[in-house]
Parts: C-alpha cells; sequence; structure tokens
C-alpha cells in the first residue's frame, strides 16, 4: 500500500505571495550544511559504525604517517660528549619527509577558512615542492648500521638518550643480542617485544606499524586508478549511449574476463617485484565496476529535466558532464570505491602470502607467510598482522555500509 | 452481504441516511526525526457528512490534508509515526442498527470492512495494479477474500460482470490480460471494477482521474456516475480539479491546511463562496482569470515575420527487432509538422499524453535530434548544423520544464545555476556582475534576492518553476518553449506563475510556445493554438476561434471532454 510522499512539508501555498519579505517561509526543514557532500558525509558518520571504521583508519593513518618515528633504532635523541644529536632526523628518507610535510599541510589547510579550489591548489603545490626538494636534498646514509647507538649506550658513551616507543627498526634483526629469533610477546624482561619476534628476531609490532604504509598506500591508489578510468568510460558511454555505450560495454566485458591475480602472477613473474606495477594493474583491471554504475547513474540522469536544460542552454560538455552530471551520479561509485579499497588490500596480502609480493620492505600478507613457512606455528606471527588486515578491510567495509545507507534516498528522505 | 444492488436507484428514504459521519477528525504525523516532539497536524478536526447514493467531493490543494483523511477514514496510515487524538469517524453499514466508529475498531474487523464495505481506487493506474498477476486474478483474490462462499467459478463469473459493469471490451477475454496489456484508462477502470466487485457502500476515489486524459477521464466520470447512481453507493471524490467537481459532485467540501473551509452543496459554493479562500481559489481558475487578464500588445496575425518555422519536421523512432536489431518499422512521434510562430506571439500546442507535442517541443530546441525536416530560425536552417555550430542558437531559444522537482541541479545553489550559462555565452563583464544580473533576474520573476545562495531542496514547487523561469530568461532568449510548465503546480500558483509569463512577455517582448493539455490555460494565454493529434497538427488557428468554433473532428471531441464550470 503506497503513502502519499507529500506529507511531512505542510507548507501553505498561499503563502508564495510573501516571498518578497525577507522571512518568508522555507518550505522543507532546513539542515545544518547545505551541500550534498557535507549532508552525505554528517549522515555516514552519525553512525557508529563509520565512526568505529573511521577511527581504525585514522589510526592507521597516523601510524603510517609516522611510522618512522614511532618504531625505529635511531634514537630521536641523544647527547654524546655534551654534543646534542638526532639520529632520527639523519636517518629519515625523502618519501618519510613528504608524507610528514603532506599530513601537516593537510591538518592546516583542515583548520584554515578557503575555498575548497584554492585548498586543492595549495595542497599540491606543497607537496610536489616538498617532494622535489626532499629528493634532491635528503641523502640518509646508505648502510644502516642499528647496533651502533646501543654499543654506545651500553658502554656508557653516551650521557642520554632518548628513544623511540618502539624501539626497533622493522629490518633490524638485532643481532647484537644474539637473539635466536621467535620470542613470544612480552617473554623477555630486558627488552620488551610487544608482538614478539619474527624468525630472523625482528620486532613484529615495528614490522607491521610500518607495513600499514604499504596497505593504505596500495588501497587508495589503485582504487583511485580503478575510479578515475571507470568514471571517464563509464560517463561517456552513459551521456553518449548508442554506439559509444556498445562499444565500451564489450571493453567493459573484456576486462571483466580478465582473472586479476593471475595477470598480477604473470606481470611479477616478467617485470620482477613492483609495488607501483601491483597498484596499477590492480587498478586497470578493477574499473568495470564503476564504470558500470556510472554509466547506469548517467543514463538516468541524461532524461532528467536539468541536464535537458543544460544542454538547452548551451553549456559545453566538460561542464554538463562533471558540474551537472558526476555529482549526481558519483553516490553509488563512492559506495563502490569504500569496499574496492578494501578488496585491493586483500589483492595485496593475497600477492604477499604467496610470495610474490615486496622483498625488502614488510607488508602484513608477506608476515601472514612468514608464519605459515616457520617450523612451528607462532601464534603471534599469524594473528597480528591476520588481525590487522582484517580489521582494516572490515573498516572500509563498515564505512561503506554507512555511505550506502546515508545516501540511500528512501531512508533519508523525511 | 445485503443484496443492495438490486434495489432502486432513486430510493429516497435511502438518499438521505448518512453513511459515513466524521466529527473532528484530528490525524497528527510525529516527525520525531527532527529532534524533538515536531506534529505535523496533517488534518485537523474536520467534520463531514456523507450520504448514502451521494458523491461528495474533497477539494484542497496539494498538502491540504485530503488523502490523509481517506486513508484515515481506510485506517491505511502507518500507526507508529500518526495518532488521532480527538474525533470519531462513524460509519452506519446496511446490515447493522449501529454505528461503527473506524477509528477505534479492532484491526480483524476493519480488515473486513475494508474492500467489502469501503473501497478505495488510488491516482495511478500504473502503479496501483500488480504487475505480475493478470487483472482477473487481481480482482477474483479480493472478492474471494471477502466471500469465502465463492466458488472460484462463480467469483471470475462476478469479476467478468464487474469488467463488463465498467465498459472493458470483451470482459471474457481482457479478465486474462496482465496490466501492461491496457492502457491507462482501461487500468483505472479495472481499478474501479476491483473497488466495486464486492458492492461496496462506500467508495473512496482519491484524484483517480488526475493521470488520465480529458477524453478518457470524460469516460472515466461518466461511469462512475451511472455506477454509482446504480448501487445507490456513497462517494467520496478527492481531486483539485474544480472541472470535474461541477461534472460530477453533489457536495463539496473545501480543504485547506487541515481544515475544512467551506462544506456545501457544489453550486453553492462554486458560484457563491463566502470564505475569502475558497473565493481566492475559485479566482484562481484559468476560466475565472480571464476577466482580469492585463492588456496584451495588439498583434498584427497576418504579419509574415515569423520567428520560427517548422517544415515537414519530423521525428520518427525506429523500432528494432530480432537478433541483428533490424528497423522493422518507426513510431512517428511527430510526423511532417509545419508550423510558423509569429514573432511576439504565444502559441500553444494542445493534444492528448502521447500525442508528440513535447518530442516536437524538444525538437526544436534539438534535445530530440529531427529525423528529417527542416527549422527555420530568423531565416536560417539550423536543422543540420552540428553541435558547435548550433551553440550560437542556443542563446535565442530556451526551454522550461515540467517537473520543478528535476528540473534544477540539486547539487548546485541558484547562484550558479543561473550565472554558469551566462559565463558560458559571454553575459556580464565579471563574476560580480553576472551576480548582479542574476539578482535582476530573481527580481523579475517576483523571488526575493537573498534565494541566490540557497539549494532547490529549499524551494516549493511554485519557487523552483520560477527559478526555472529566471535561468531560461539568464541567456536573454527571444524564444521559450514552456512544456506543462503548469500542470505540477497547485490553481493558485499556476495562476501567479501565468501572470508572470504574460508580464514577461510585455516587458521583453518574448515568444512562446506553450505546451499543455489544460484548455482553460489555453484559452487563458494564447493567442494562436494548435491542436496536435497522433504525430500531426490537425487544426490550427486563433484561440478563440479554435476554442468556440472547432472544425476538426478530434478538437471537436477534446474540448467537448473538458470539463468545466457550467455558469
Amino acid at each position: 500500500m503506497q503513502l502519499p510522499t507529500r506529507v511531512f512539508p505542510m507548507t501553505d501555498p498561499m503563502s508564495e505571495k510573501t516571498h518578497n519579505s525577507t522571512d518568508s517561509t522555507t518550505p522543507t526543514p532546513v539542515i545544518v550544511s547545505n551541500t550534498f557532500v557535507q549532508r552525505a558525509l554528517h549522515n555516514t558518520f552519525k553512525r557508529w559504525g563509520a565512526r568505529i571504521g573511521l577511527l581504525w583508519i585514522a589510526l592507521l593513518t597516523i601510524f603510517a604517517v609516522f611510522a618512522p618515528i614511532i618504531a625505529t633504532s635511531y634514537p630521536w635523541l641523544l647527547s654524546q660528549k655534551g654534543i646534542i644529536t638526532s639520529p632520527l632526523v639523519q636517518h629519515l628518507s625523502a618519501v618519510d619527509v613528504t608524507l610528514l610535510v603532506a599530513f601537516v599541510n593537510t591538518g592546516v589547510l583542515w583548520v584554515l577558512p578557503g575555498s575548497a579550489q584554492q585548498k586543492m591548489l595549495i595542497f599540491v603545490t606543497v607537496i610536489s615542492i616538498s617532494f622535489a626538494a626532499s629528493y634532491v636534498l635528503i641523502k640518509p646514509p646508505k648502510l644502516a648500521i642499528y647496533e651502533q647507538y646501543r654499543f654506545n649506550q651500553n658502554t656508557k658513551n653516551i650521557d642520554w638518550v632518548i628513544t623511540a616507543p618502539i624501539p626497533y627498526s622493522p629490518q633490524d634483526y638485532l643481532r647484537d643480542y644474539g637473539d635466536t629469533g621467535l620470542e613470544k610477546p612480552l617473554a623477555a624482561n630486558n627488552r620488551s617485544h610487544w608482538f614478539g619476534t619474527e624468525e630472523n628476531g625482528a620486532d613484529v609490532l615495528s614490522r607491521m606499524i610500518h607495513a600499514s604504509r604499504i596497505a593504505l598506500a596500495i588501497g587508495f591508489i589503485a582504487t583511485g586508478i580503478a575510479m578515475s578510468i571507470g568514471v571517464v568510460i563509464g560517463g561517456l558511454m552513459g551521456f553518449f549511449s548508442g554506439k559509444t555505450d556498445m562499444i565500451g560495454m564489450r571493453i567493459v566485458e573484456v576486462f571483466e574476463a580478465i582473472p586479476t591475480l593471475f595477470l598480477l602472477l604473470t606481470f611479477v613473474a616478467f617485470f620482477g617485484r613492483s609495488l607501483y606495477l601491483m597498484m596499477v594493474i590492480i587498478g586497470i583491471t578493477g574499473w568495470t565496476g564503476y564504470a558500470r554504475y556510472i554509466r547506469a547513474e548517467f543514463l538516468r540522469l541524461r532524461q532528467q529535466d536539468f541536464v535537458q536544460a543544460a544542454i538547452a542552454l548551451g553549456l559545453p560538455l566538460r561542464s554538463i558532464l562533471f558540474r551537472h552530471m558526476l555529482p549526481n551520479g558519483i553516490a553509488p561509485v563512492l559506495v563502490a570505491a569504500s569496499f574496492g579499497v578494501a578488496s585491493a588490500i586483500l589483492a595485496e596480502a593475497t600477492l604477499s602470502f604467496l610470495g610474490l609480493g615486496l622483498v625488502g620492505e614488510p607488508s602484513w600478507g608477506q608476515m601472514l607467510n612468514q608464519a605459515v613457512r616457520s617450523s612451528s606455528f607462532n601464534w603471534w606471527m599469524a594473528a597480528f598482522p591476520g588481525g590487522a588486515i582484517f580489521l582494516t578491510v572490515f573498516a572500509y567495509n563498515l564505512i561503506g555500509e554507512a555511505l550506502r545507507d546515508a545516501i540511500d534516498p528512501y531512508l533519508n528522505k523525511s | 452481504m445485503t443484496n443492495q444492488s438490486q434495489q432502486p436507484a432513486a430510493n429516497s428514504t435511502q438518499k438521505s441516511q448518512p453513511l459515513l459521519k466524521i466529527s473532528n477528525l484530528k490525524t497528527w504525523f510525529n516527525a520525531q526525526q527532527n529532534n524533538g516532539d515536531d506534529i505535523v497536524k496533517a488534518v485537523d478536526g474536520i467534520d463531514l457528512q456523507i450520504n448514502r447514493g451521494e458523491t461528495f467531493c474533497l477539494v484542497g490543494e496539494s498538502g491540504s490534508g485530503k488523502s490523509i483523511s481517506a486513508l484515515s477514514i481506510m485506517g491505511l496510515l502507518p500507526k507508529d509515526v500518526t495518532s488521532h487524538p480527538d474525533g470519531e469517524i462513524l460509519f452506519y453499514p446496511q446490515d447493522q442498527q449501529n454505528s461503527i466508529d473506524l477509528l477505534t475498531v479492532p484491526e480483524a474487523q476493519m480488515r473486513d470492512i475494508r474492500g467489502s464495505q469501503i473501497a478505495m481506487i488510488f491516482q495511478e493506474p500504473m502503479n496501483s495494479l500488480n504487475p505480475v498477476f493478470n487483472i482477473g486474478e487481481q480482482i477474483i483474490e479480493a472478492l474471494l477474500l471477502h466471500h469465502p462462499e465463492l466458488s472460484y467459478a462463480a467469483a471470475r463469473q462476478k469479476t467478468i460482470k464487474a469488467l463488463t459493469d465498467v465498459q472493458i471490451p470483451n470482459p471474457e477475454q481482457r479478465i486474462d490480460n496482465y496490466p501492461h496489456q491496457l492502457s491507462g484508462g482501461q487500468r483505472q477502470r479495472v481499478m474501479i471494477a476491483m473497488a466495486i466487485a464486492c458492492e461496496p457502500e462506500l467508495l473512496i476515489a482519491d484524484e483517480p482521474t488526475t493521470a488520465l486524459d480529458v477524453t478518457v477521464q470524460k469516460e472515466v466520470l461518466l461511469l462512475m456516475q451511472e455506477l454509482q447512481q446504480r448501487r445507490n453507493m456513497g462517494v467520496l471524490f478527492i481531486t483539485h480539479d474544480f472541472g470535474v467537481v461541477a461534472e460530477i459532485g453533489d457536495k463539496l467540501a473545501v480543504m485547506h491546511q487541515g481544515k475544512l473551509v467551506e462544506t456545501g452543496s457544489v453550486d453553492s459554493v462554486l458560484f457563491n463562496p463566502q470564505q475569502p479562500y475558497t473565493k481566492k481559489l475559485i479566482a484562481a481558475l484559468p476560466h475565472n482569470l480571464k476577466q482580469h487578464k492585463p492588456p496584451q500588445p495588439q498583434l498584427d496575425i497576418n504579419d509574415s515575420n515569423h520567428l520560427i518555422q517548422l517544415k515537414n519536421l519530423r521525428v520518427w523512432f525506429p523500432i528494432n527487432k530480432g537478433f541483428l536489431k533490424q528497423t522493422v518499422g518507426h513510431i512517428k512521434a511527430v510526423d511532417d509538422v509545419d508550423l510558423e510562430i509569429p514573432r511576439g506571439q504565444i502559441l500553444a500546442i494542445v493534444g492528448e499524453s502521447g500525442c508528440g507535442k513535447t518530442t516536437l517541443g524538444r525538437s526544436i530546441l534539438r534535445l530530440i535530434e529531427p529525423t528529417a525536416g527542416q527549422i527555420i530560425i530568423n531565416g536560417t536552417d539550423v536543422s543540420n548544423l552540428d553541435r558547435q555550430e548550433f551553440r550560437p542558437y542556443r542563446k535565442t531559444l530556451q526551454i522550461i520544464f515540467q517537473d520543478p522537482m528535476s528540473s534544477l541541479n540539486p547539487r548546485l545553489n541558484i547562484s550558479t545555476t543561473l550565472t554558469e550559462p551566462m559565463a558560458v555565452h559571454n553575459i556580464g563583464e565579471s563574476q560580480e556582475h553576472r551576480l548582479q544580473l542574476a539578482v535582476e533576474l530573481l527580481e523579475q520573476v517576483q523571488l526575493n534576492p537573498d534565494y541566490l545562495w540557497r539549494y532547490p531542496h529549499q524551494f516549493s514547487g511554485g519557487q523552483r518553476q520560477r527559478i526555472g523561469i529566471a535561468r531560461a530568461l539568464a541567456l536573454n532568449p527571444d524564444f521559450i518553449i514552456c512544456d506543462e510548465i503548469t500542470s505540477a503546480l497547485d490553481v493558485s500558483v499556476q495562476a501567479e506563475i501565468l501572470q508572470l509569463l504574460l508580464e514577461l512577455r510585455k516587458q521583453r517582448g518574448l515568444t512562446l510556445l506553450f505546451i499543455t493539455h489544460n484548455i482553460g490555460v489555453v484559452e487563458y494565454i494564447s493567442d494562436e493554438t494548435a491542436v496536435m493529434y497522433q504525430g500531426k497538427i490537425v487544426e490550427q488557428g486563433v484561440t478563440d476561434q479554435i476554442c468556440g468554433n472547432p472544425q476538426h473532428e478530434y478538437t471537436q471531441k477534446l474540448l467537448s471532454a473538458v470539463p468545466r464550470i457550467a455558469a
């Protein structure tokens, strides 16, 4: 049984006569924030699931950005014969510095007033300058000798020292202690390894913190590539329909037939292991879903009167597609994207688990692989990275779910 | 169930018997989502009485609470958000001595009453029938539910009889049809058949003809009138169309903001309204507006200076069938139309739904590409120009749409909506200048300049339609197509919009192509009228002549079907 939809706004149509007075009534209940994006975000993060998800992602982001500061074998500050130095700063890499600049920059721009476009411009400029500068200027020592500071500390060569909360770098195998590795969490009294150590003797927590960078980067960049390709191709298919649509859909079907994992395996076999290659491949095989969503939305929007009006006003195609249609049709793509990030993280973890991930740097999937390969079952090596993967994928799914509910017109109407 | 339908229709003792008596009915909605206990008083204390064999019309503008009143009677409102703090709805069934208060009756008994003693017809014939069952099954199911003693074969016979009653041709075959195989008017007849199959004593019809064409509406109204008299039913007829009221109503109540403003016999309320609201509403009817029409510029009808000329314009949509999508035929939406639109005049195109009038309008703007023919604007043929070459002409040709909900981009505020096209066409030197022009536009359509920074969802339908007009005017066009611009609006708002258009025409010397199905509006606004039927223009001429002395057979049929308030 259907109910009339015009139940709540009980305004008097006759009151339109009063439109010349400034205090004339507004018909619908006015929501505090005006733009669609603000309203959608407001509705999304009203839900506790999305809040928990966001909290975890924020925590992960902070860990990823500050990884070389939180978990490092280099002391933050030390005083040797009255001279104060910071080995940590000396050993920061160009990428670390750029990430830190980006993080601070985002924080500052968030607080400062200004239009979104201006902020975007400032952000991009600052990032590119700092990236170029740090690559030219910052030359960390090629050779990493983690033990030297601990050695100095033990031989009382140092007056005082401030170390990181987790004083182990991910590739610091603690040779100087003669550890055999595979130490249980919090087993030794003198050196606390919160999550234990792996078979080489490196600290699991430190490796996990550093691995969060890969997890976040692969999720965002791979999904970003997939979304950009999908939106452009899907948008053109939906707007022009007819022949363009037919050709586009055939391309979509071809790409959908490619098994991503096997393509990744093949590429790793041919071109070696590279994180960027992985991102690009996950991106260019995963856009078809987004293209389908955008196509369907655009086919619907094209018939809407405001799009017809935009055509009748002679607006350029760019404006019609990206200004009038895209913001009205992007919602399902955003929902799909938050699930896409989760699946990209899983794809990377799968590859690393299969032993085809990165060599030098730790990643969660590779740590799981280590747990499987070692001779005895060491629960801490499986539980913590596995839990991190689970929580991250879960967090993105929670956000995606909340976003889907928030933009659902049927739940959001009244 | 009684054998009431066999009783003589004009039973005078029955006619005055009350059937439904509503006293001080209140229906409130609790809108909890706006933090706090907001209460919307949708129906706020109405009293009315419907007698047997009487058609009681409830008229009001959208949001006045008429449909909510009907749903309250049926007990169909969601219980969790509605409450009835006061009032009673007394129903006097034939076979019982006592009356029943429908507000307090248990749900199980209400289910028995619903459908068998009180039936309802909804507005949308498209949505009201289930597309996966054939119409027979749907009616038989309702019948068997209320008359379990009937056998399936008997129920089927009864259904065929009901379909015969509503004048469906070949009911024996049609009973096995699915809803999509029927036309809109036939579907509404099926809805009526479903409602009357159980021989209800009270029929509630909520805007049953609003979605139908006038010629179909006429047939449905005649049918309802006849059935009502034959069966001595009470009918509660909800509508916003005073013409329909004049045609079928016995009594009339005007509703406004949840209250009944005026109640009385149809003639007394229509021709001698007492309350100021009713007076204003009746004065806003296009039929009555005519007396106050502002003086319009005198035009030379024989002027050969045509702004737009259409020659053999065709818009054919191919019908593709089979594996290789071969074109097997065409839907001739616009078929060899020749039309001349003189400068500075308002030309109305009238016709029923599906006659091609909207397609014609959009093909002039090349929103739909014409298949063949010429569109000549100011002496230049523009039908073969490509996208880029046509862009300068977009400035001179504009369009206003029917649906105020979808005609504005919900994500852009009004200032962007108005200034973006100006920037594209190099109107105004700077953004500040363009904003100044936008403010002037809003003033011209009689809106507050502060509205510039609002978003479309913050406006009412009438205000949105004004913004649509402002957007069309933003490029300073010579020619505007108004595509059913008032059909989604209430009659008082419609009157304001029409007056505004006439005013703007005078100020700016606009030429308008006014597409509508509302003959009243045509008579009020247009200088010339063209009647369209099945893709062709069957008659064209000066409006007064067409409406007063139609020549073509179809025009005569169309005009005679228009419900009018006879003076």
